[in-house]
Parts: structure tokens; sequence; C-alpha cells
């Protein structure tokens, strides 16, 4: 009995970690190329409602999961047009951007809140009660693997390739790069875009497998989360992919501690893994001494005749 | 024959109501080494920037190797074969030097770097891993890198700006035989930028001439051109002032005993055992390359840094353990190096700026008198003959001439008793450098004791009554000036010591 | 043939924040068109009905100003932290704090007067605000905390407490499965003047000019711009960065607690999740609108009052409420698009 329960646990956690940690790693690509995205609330909810309403429409999920991904990315580039080209505040404009993707996902998708979807994103292998790790790792969804693919990928990209070299001399210190003969620029744009459609992924996800229905703010914050993670995983993917899965624990947690016959308010146990990002956080700065990791331009615009 | 490899037609680029670039005619000789004389402000290096594609003209054309570029933008201009070592370093600062060397879409030693790295590094006597990151390398370590970059990418034309600024005298002539080799072993066309006649002398074959945005001079031939020609070209009639050593000193105002400073995480001594004093009426000048605790040691005895040991006495008074409001009260003066940063707030405005000294002064309580500020701003631009078309725009919209003066007017207008003057005239026209040397040289005559930073040697020796040399943290040599000379004060700020 | 290329301008023009405003204004009210017009609705009416049903008479003019407080207040709490150039993202929770700590000294004190009980509410509402700042402002002067990511993190710890409060220890027996608290008591309620505008609007202008005097006249004002231009010329000035930094925090997050407290005592009139609702968010488009200009907040901050009572009441026709809130994200990003014009040119290159 406590193995199911367990194995319920870590079925739920892997579940919500994927959710964050695709989000969040399309905003440290972002990040990486010296761009701040506050806009990834906003992001995977236009990802969410798209993805939501394709698969209502066409029932090809397939198809729904291309338009989630490419309606978020075309929604960052508002945010990489906006910072990178006409080159405003990024910090105004990626707050902008969450509020403009909630109210107009929560616009779209008025029609569609309780409607039923007949085709989801199934599981590789559909399990009920899933009572070991293998059978966990089976009833998990195509996404949950595509997550780790591009773990691996993104890493092994920053870390050997030429392409990702270049993203991150761009992010760290843009007129050095620009004088190198890098396209400071393009390579923002692009990568505003790429963040983008991860979050757009992280949205389909959330209401075609996850959830799997729309609603208002579905996102709760998640988006908020992310950005919290990738300066708590220190701006590389395994780390970030580990506080996914603390944070995801947390998530998963909140409805199973009744179980485990806790007297805490579920209300207060649902304001724990906010606490313990803060705090873990905040313990994270004060022991890198400010030596965090971020990319020395974020947040800053380039512009070449600056003098 | 002489060959043209690079040439610019009526070149013209303004910022703002600046005219940096007014109808610019150039060119270079393939495989030679050339000269861009003119004093600060001049636009050597916005014509540089024009040519490695950072700044795009208004109006004009450029030819490489006699085609016609329509657009040239850093990666262009770096496919052209241009490459730039600008004054300020563009180096990632935590990437290793191979990162630095190899990120560039026009390196050329993709395959073969060790080889490529190991030669050049023998050539440019540079002993540092190629993995190792570019922020642990010394000021002029980072320059062989920044050269070595444009090797490495394939630059043919090589524009270097103001490359001797940070070097010792021998690190000077070290430059000299690497860029002759480029250039005879391997046909590199070189432009030298400088606003330095000995160096225009020493280093290069042709000379071109710059003046307030103009190209006044093109194509002398360096042997035949005289010193004066080229002042006269320079700054027309200003001549440079001599200044009078005759001065009186009087009661030691300032010393400091055993100054010692580390760095924060590290065991690294950024100061040890720094002990000086200096006398009402005189200037102290401290020579030293970048990097060798100058910085640490102004902000030290300006209050600002408070993390140290050691003993601090403006006027036998012990300031060592109060912050900066004592040194204010005791006036004490600091003109930062970093002008906009330290000295100057970006982002705010002159008139904000011009007050940070006065503006307890100018309060009823919680309340700003700002007609008070006014009042103070307007007496400073008297005094200092500063140019500021609007008060309340940003500090940074003013030229960096005015930026200094105001800096400096705000310092002095309290005819202080200590001035600590770090590179008061670095980037300064040749007009605004007399302007500063003349406010120290009254200051000094006034009676205050001056500590003049600087990294130009000239200055120094031109203001000095005693120079120090600071090396890696410690006073390795004490000059009076007329027992100093460039050789031996060069050596020293090697750190070479009998 | 021709080439362009990009400059910046020598100097701004003056009303260029304005303008753009404006501009930004018209761009959104023509996306809003647009969008009214794929949903098959008229946007001449729609418009003219949100106007009249939120400006046209006395009392729907004081409710759109009601509406436009916390916007004002938290805008100018976010001004203010301005100065010291940090964001204020947290105005979310810091007005639920302050309605929190309303409720709490509400319920554990008693005044006889009702004027002095309602100025001691307001003054706790101003105190919540600021707690809910302590721990940002702290970690950022004392260990240079992103003070992005606290404050924000910090809302959802707020509401989510002040969801517990009104589910647990604070529920309101009387009010049948919904969760909020008790109401406080009518000798509290803030008084209206005019029929329905709220005493917390005649707050505002008070504020409004505060702030103004706070930034551009006061001595502190100064010092909190000299901080947030740069530490050390802050600190060679013998102005200790520290706390300049920590009080301009303190201050904004006051502010966005004494609108929770008007809301509470003036709206609400209780403890719930109905204190907020995004308006800690929208504020902050509103002060960056105006370029942190506190007149301006006062003016876009009612402007977006209106628009906000006008979005809620076209539900009436079928119009989503959200309509507000696009037409609001609109103005800012057609006002950056603007602004982007104001201080680069455009030039073309001739031939030499």
């Amino acid at each position: 009995m406590a193995d199911v329960q367990l194995m319920g646990l870590v079925n739920a956690t892997l579940q919500a970690a994927t959710l964050l940690f695709i989000a969040a790693l399309g905003e440290l690509i972002t990040e990486k190329s010296g761009v701040l995205n506050l806009g990834v609330e906003g992001m995977i909810s236009i990802g969410a409602v798209t993805g939501f309403i394709t698969a209502i429409n066409t029932e090809n999920i397939f198809l729904a999961i291309t338009m989630g991904i490419f309606s978020a990315s075309l929604f960052a580039s508002l945010h990489a047009f906006v910072t990178v080209v006409l080159k405003q505040d990024q910090t105004v404009s990626g707050l902008t951007l969450t509020i403009l993707g909630l109210s107009l996902s929560s616009l779209l998708g008025k029609k569609y809140v309780g409607r039923k979807l007949v085709t989801k994103i199934d599981s590789i292998v559909d399990i009920s009660e899933p009572d070991t790790l293998l059978e966990v790792l089976l009833n998990q969804s195509i996404i949950f693997y595509i997550a780790i693919v591009l773990m691996f990928t993104v890493t092994y990209i920053l870390k050997y390739t030429l392409y990702g070299r270049r993203l991150e001399a761009v992010g760290e210190d843009s007129r050095a790069a620009d004088s190198m003969g890098l396209k400071v620029n393009k390579t923002q744009f692009i990568a505003t875009c790429v963040g983008g459609a991860f979050a757009g992924l992280s949205g389909v996800y959330l209401t075609l497998s996850y959830v799997p229905y729309w609603t208002d703010n579905m996102t709760s914050g998640r988006g908020w989360i992310a950005l919290a993670l990738v300066i708590f995983g220190g701006w590389k993917p395994y780390r970030t992919a580990i506080g996914a899965l603390i944070f995801g624990l947390l998530e998963a947690l909140v409805p199973r501690l009744q179980t485990y016959s806790f007297e805490i308010s579920p209300y207060l146990l649902k304001i724990t893994p906010y606490l313990i990002t803060l705090f873990v956080l905040v313990i994270l700065t004060i022991y890198k001494d400010g030596k965090t990791g971020s990319p020395g331009n974020i947040g800053k615009t380039f512009f070449r005749e600056n003098r | 024959m002489n060959q043209i490899i690079l040439e610019t037609k009526q070149i013209s680029k303004s910022f703002g109501k600046v005219q940096a670039l007014n109808n610019i005619d150039f060119y270079l000789y393939k495989g030679k080494i050339h000269g861009l004389l003119g004093e600060n402000g001049a636009g050597k290096t916005s014509l540089m920037n024009v040519l490695s594609g950072v700044y795009q003209p208004e109006k004009g054309s450029i030819y490489i190797n006699g085609e016609k570029q329509v657009r040239l933008t850093p990666d262009a201009s770096l496919n052209l074969g241009i490459g730039m070592v600008h004054q300020e370093f563009r180096l990632i600062e935590d990437f290793s030097i191979k990162d630095n060397l190899t990120l560039s879409k026009t390196n050329i030693y993709i395959k073969d770097f060790k080889k490529a790295y190991d030669k050049y590094s023998k050539i440019f006597s540079l002993s540092a891993e190629s993995n190792s990151p570019v922020s642990e390398l010394s000021v002029g370590e980072k320059q062989k890198i920044e050269i070595m970059k444009l090797i490495f990418s394939n630059s043919n034309i090589m524009l270097l700006d103001e490359p001797t600024a940070v070097l010792t005298p021998q690190e000077t002539d070290q430059l000299k035989l690497s860029l002759d080799n480029l250039s005879q072993e391997d046909g590199k066309t070189i432009v030298l930028i400088t606003h330095k006649l000995n160096e225009i002398k020493q280093f290069t074959e042709k000379i071109f001439v710059m003046k307030n945005g103009e190209m006044i001079a093109k194509d002398l031939k360096t042997k035949a051109v005289s010193h004066k020609t080229l002042v006269n070209l320079m700054v027309g009639e200003i001549t440079s002032s001599k200044v009078n050593k005759d001065n009186p000193k009087g009661e030691v105002k300032l010393r400091i005993e055993n100054i010692l400073h580390k760095k924060t995480e590290s065991d690294l001594n950024i100061l040890e055992d720094v002990t000086l004093s200096i006398k009402s009426g005189e200037i102290l000048g401290i020579a030293g390359v970048s990097g060798n605790g100058q910085v640490e040691l102004a902000n030290i005895i300006s209050g600002i840094e408070q993390n140290f040991n050691g003993n601090i006495f403006i006027n036998d008074i012990d300031v060592s353990i109060k912050g900066v409001r004592a040194r204010k009260e005791l006036n004490l003066s600091y003109v930062p190096e970093n002008r906009l940063g330290v000295g100057l707030a970006p982002g705010v405005s002159v008139l904000d700026n011009s007050a940070i000294k006065e503006y307890s002064a100018a309060s009823y309580g919680p309340h700003l008198l700002k007609n008070k500020l006014l009042e103070h701003l307007n007496l400073l631009i008297q005094e200092f003959s500063i140019k500021v078309p609007d008060p309340k725009a940003e500090v940074s919209t003013l030229s960096g001439g005015n930026m200094q003066k105001i800096l400096m007017g705000r310092e002095l207008i309290s005819n202080p008793e200590v001035i600590i003057a770090s590179q008061p005239t670095r980037g300064l026209d040749v007009r605004a450098v007399e302007a500063i040397h003349s406010l120290i040289i009254h200051q000094r005559d006034n009676g205050t004791a001056v500590m003049l930073f600087s990294e130009d040697l000239d200055e120094l020796f031109k203001l000095s009554d005693r120079i120090i040399v600071l090396y890696e943290g410690k006073i390795i040599k004490e000059f009076d000036i007329d027992k100093a000379s460039r050789q031996n004060v060069g050596l020293a700020m090697a750190g070479v010591h009998e | 043939m021709s080439r362009y290329i990009l400059v910046k301008k020598a100097s701004i023009h003056d009303l260029s924040t304005f303008y753009s405003f404006l501009i930004g204004l018209i761009i959104s009210i023509t996306v809003g068109s647009i969008i009214l017009l794929i949903q098959d609705q008229d946007p001449l009416d729609i418009f003219s009905l949100m106007l009249k049903l939120s400006v046209g008479s006395i009392d729907s003019l004081s409710s759109s100003l009601n509406k436009a407080i916390p916007l004002i207040l938290a805008g100018l709490g976010i001004a203010i932290m301005n100065t010291v150039k940090l964001w204020n993202i947290g105005a979310e929770g810091q007005m639920f704090l302050g309605a929190i700590i309303v409720n709490l000294v509400y319920i554990n004190t008693d005044f006889g007067s009702p004027s002095l009980h309602i100025f001691v509410l307001l003054i706790s509402g101003f105190v919540g605000g600021s707690i809910c700042m302590l721990f940002p402002a702290i970690t950022k002067v004392m260990f240079g905390v992103n003070e992005i990511i606290t404050t924000l993190l910090t809302n959802y710890i707020i509401i989510g407490f002040t969801v517990y409060l009104i589910n647990g220890p604070w529920k309101d027996l009387n009010s049948l499965n919904f969760p909020v608290a008790a109401y406080v008591g009518e000798e509290v309620f803030l008084p209206t003047v005019f029929g329905r505008l709220s005493i917390g609007f005649i707050i505002c202008i008070l504020c409004t000019f505060g702030t103004y005097y706070l930034i551009d006249k006061s001595v502190l004002g100064y010092e909190m711009r000299i901080t947030g231009g740069s530490r050390m010329t802050a600190i060679y000035a013998g102005i200790n960065a520290k706390q300049k930094t920590f009080i301009a925090m303190l201050i904004g997050g006051g502010f966005a607690g004494l609108a929770g407290a008007i809301e509470l005592l003036g709206q609400t009139h209780r403890v719930s999740t109905g204190i907020s609702q995004g308006f800690g968010y929208t504020a902050i488009i509103v002060a960056a609108i105006t370029g942190m200009r506190p007149i301006g907040i006062f003016i876009v901050g009612s402007l977006f009052g209106v628009l906000t009572i006008g979005g809620s009441v076209i539900q009436t026709v079928g119009v989503s409420s959200y309509i507000a809130d696009i037409i609001q994200a609109t103005t800012l990003f057609g006002a950056l698009i603007a602004l982007f014009f104001f201080t680069y040119q455009i030039k073309e290159v001739k031939d030499g």
C-alpha cells in the first residue's frame, strides 16, 4: 500500500516538474543571450489556450502542440521586437507581456471553459496506479521524455558547440561579442522566440495532459516559479532540473499531506513551495556572494553606437 | 610600389549636435605602419570605429582593395580583414583566453589552435594558459590577447587605439618590436592611434593628423616631419605651460601608515605596507601600471573603502576608523578615476551631481533649497568655465572635459586641505588638460597637499615634486623629481628594483 | 541606392512620455476595436456605452475614481522605489497584507471616536504594506538579492495566507460557503463625498502631492536619487545608501498597503480575495507609462480606473471584461513603440 502512495507521489512530482522545467529551460536560453523576459506566465498561458482550442476543434494532438508552440513563440516575438529592435526597457515590456498574455488568453478561452477534450496527450503506457518506479516512468507522457532530451541537448549545445558559446558570449558581454563580429540583435531575438516556444510547449502540456481542461488563470503563477528556477539553477540546465523536481515535489505533496496525517491547513500548505523557493533563493545569493552565474549583460539594452 | 589597401572618401558622422567627423579623406598603404595623430576629441577613435563597423557614417564611402563597401558592420568589417583593438578592451572577462580568441566568425585557427597559440605567445612573451579566464590577466597581458585576437581573426588591417596608454616604457618598446615584426614579416597594415608625439615618431612610417573632426594633414613622412610642425598641426596655438617647481612646502597635511588591504575572498594583498606623507604645497605623483592598487588606495584614503588596516592622518588628526563625513569635515577632496560611476552619478542631473558636497548646507530641515543649489552650480560654471547647456539634463550629456570640470570644480571650490586626484586628465583634449593642470597648480600654490595618480608619465613629470611607484600594492621606489627619469621610473613600474 | 542607419537623438523632447502615452492609447483603442469587430460588436457602440456607464453620472464617475485609488497609490509607491532604481512587483501582496493588518487591528482595538479609529486603521494598512516589504528590503540591502523575484514570490505567499485566513480563523460563518472574513463595523466604513466618491480619493490627491514633494523637493528624495544613480557616488557623498534604499522600499510598500486598507474600509468592507485583482501589476504599467511622474500617475491611474469600470459593466452586453486589461497592456506597448521614435532617428545615408 505504501508503495502505491510513494509512487503516486513520484508520479505527480515528475509531471509537475516537467511542466515547470520546460518553461524554465526556455527562459534560461533567453536569459543566456542577455534578455530578461518576465512574460513567461503570459506565454505559457497563450500556448495553453491555443493548444486547447486547436485540440477541441481539430482533435489533432500533434497540430495542437505545434500551434501552442508557435503561438507562444510569436507572442514572445512581441517582447523581442520591443526590447531588442526598439530598445525599450525589458522589465516593463516583460511584465506587460504577462498581463496581455493572461487577459488575451482569458478572452480567447472564454467559450472553451468547461469543454471536455476528446483526445489528449496520453501516457506512454496508461497505468492507473503505478507502484514501481518503472511503471511511473512508463506512465509519463512523451513530453516528459522530450524534456529530458531537451535538457541534455541544451546543455551540450551551450557547452560544446560554437552556437552555444557564441550565445553565451552575447549575453555575457554584448559589446565584446559585437566587436568579434557576432550578431547580437539577431541572437537575442531568436533566443527570446525560442524561450517562447518552450513556454508554449509547457502550456500545451498543462492543458492537454497535466490538468487537462481550460479555465481562467490556469497557470497560477507557474511562470513566475519558472523564472525563479532559472536563478535557482544558476543558469545551468541540470541544476534547473533539480530545482524543478524540488518544486514539483512540493506541489505534489500539498494534496497528499493529509494522508500523511499532518494537522496543517491545506491552505497554509499551498504556500510552502513559495516560501521554500524564496528561502533557497536568498541562501544561494548569500552563499554565492553575488556570483550567481547570471549572464553579465542580462536586462541591459544593447545599442552599438552607445558611447 | 606602395599599394593602397584602404581608402575613405568624405566620411561624415555626427552625434546629436556634435560633428565628430567632417568629410574625412583617409587612406592606408599595404604593409606599412601608419600613425593617426590628434589630441583627445579630434575624432581619431570615431574614424576607426567607422572603419571597424561600430559607427555608421551618415555620408561618404569606404573602399577596400579598390572595391566600394556598401554597408560596414562589425562582422562585415572583420570579414574584410579589418580588426581593431579598442582603448577600453573588448574582452569577455569571465571567458577563457581560448574562447576570446576563437569565438569570432573569422577565426582561422579552428583546428590548430594549440600550435598557433604557442607560436604567438612566444612572439608576444605571454605566459598564460589558454584556458585561464581573461579576468586573471594583467592589463598588459590583456592587451597582448587583444592583438592576438586580431591575428587569430585573420585581420590584415590592424587598428590600435592608444595601445601604449596602459604599458610601461619597457612594454612599449616590446610592442614596437612586435608591430615591426607583424608589418615586415606578415605584411600586416597597421594604424596606431595616439595623441603622443614621441610614439608617432618612434613607431610609424606615415602620419595623418586630425583636428576637430577634420583631416588636416595626410601622408606625412615620419622621418621628414619635425616635432614642431606636428604640434602646430595638432593643437594650433596652445603651448604646454611649464610648471614652476620652486613652490614652498609647509607642514605635513596627509600621512598614511602601513596600509594593508586584502581582497575579501582570497588572501591576496592588494595593498601592503603603504606608508607615505604629503606636505602642504607639495604634489606627490603616484606612478604605476593600472591594476597595482591605485584605485583601492585612493578609495581608502578618501573614505569610500573602509575595509583596511593601518592609519590615516589629516593634519595630524586620525581618521582611520572614521568615514567619508570625517574627511569632508577636514576638507579632503577626491577626484576619482571612475568619473561617471563614482565621482558623478549616472542617470542623475548635472545640478544634482554638482551639489554632492554642498547639499546639506543647501537644505532647510528636510526641504531642499533648489535655488541655493543653482547658485552653487552657477558659481562653479563661472569659476571653472564649464559649459552646461541645461542644468537639469543628465550629467552624461556633457562632454568629457566638462564632466571632469564639474567634478573637479565641485571638489576644489572649498579650497581643500588635501586633494586626491586619480587620472584627472584621462581622455581630455589639450585645452582641457591645460585647464585642469593649472587648477591643480593653483591649489598647490594655495597650500593644498596633492596626491596625483596618473598613468601618463608626462603629466607626472610635469606636475610632481616627488614620484612614488606602486607595484603589486607596494611602494617599490620613491624619486625626487630631479632624480627621476622615464628610464628608472619605467623600470620601477615593471617591478624592477635594485 | 539609399541606405538607412539608426541614430540616437541628441535630446529627448520633454513631453515625449506624454505624447507616447497618447499614441499608445490610440493604438490600443484601435486594437480593442479590431477585437470587438471580430466578435461582431460595434466598437463605437461599445466604447460609447463604456464611457456612458463609467463617467456618465456622478455615481459612475465616483465608482471609476474609486477603482483608480489602488492604481494611483501603488503607482506612487512604485515611483518612489524607482528613485533608487528598484522595481516593486509586490504591490499585490502588499495590498493584501495591508488589509490583513487593518482587520487584525480592528478586531483587537476599540476607539471611542470613529474618525480616530479609521485614522489608526489607515496607518495600520500603511504599516502592513511596509511589513510586507521587510523581507525583500532586508535581503536586498544586506545581500543584494534580486528584489523583482522576492517581491513577486511574496505576493503568492501573502495571497495564499489570505486565502488561509478567510477559510480558517477569520471565516465568516454567515457567508454560506463563500470564503470571506466578517464585515468590519459600519462605524469604520470610509466616509464618502459627492455620494459615492470615497475619501480615499482625497487621500490619493494628498499622496500625489506628497510624493511629488518627496521626489522633487526634499533632501531625502535627493539622497535617494544619488543612491539610485550610483551606490559608490552616494557613499562618497556621505549618504547611507543602504538606509535610503531601505526607506524607499518601505515607503513604496506602505503606499500599496494603504491602498489595501482603503479598499477594505471603503469598498469591500471585509477581507476577501476581492481586495485586489491584479491592480498591483497594472500599477506598474501606470507608473511606467508616465515615466514615474506622480502627477502623471494620478491622471493615468484615474483613466485606467475609468477603463476598468467600463470593462466590467460591458459584460452586461456580452463583451469580456478582459478587454479593459488588453487595452491597458496594449497602451503600454504602443507607448513603448512610440517612445522608440522619440528616442531614435532613422537617417538616410548620402554617398560621398
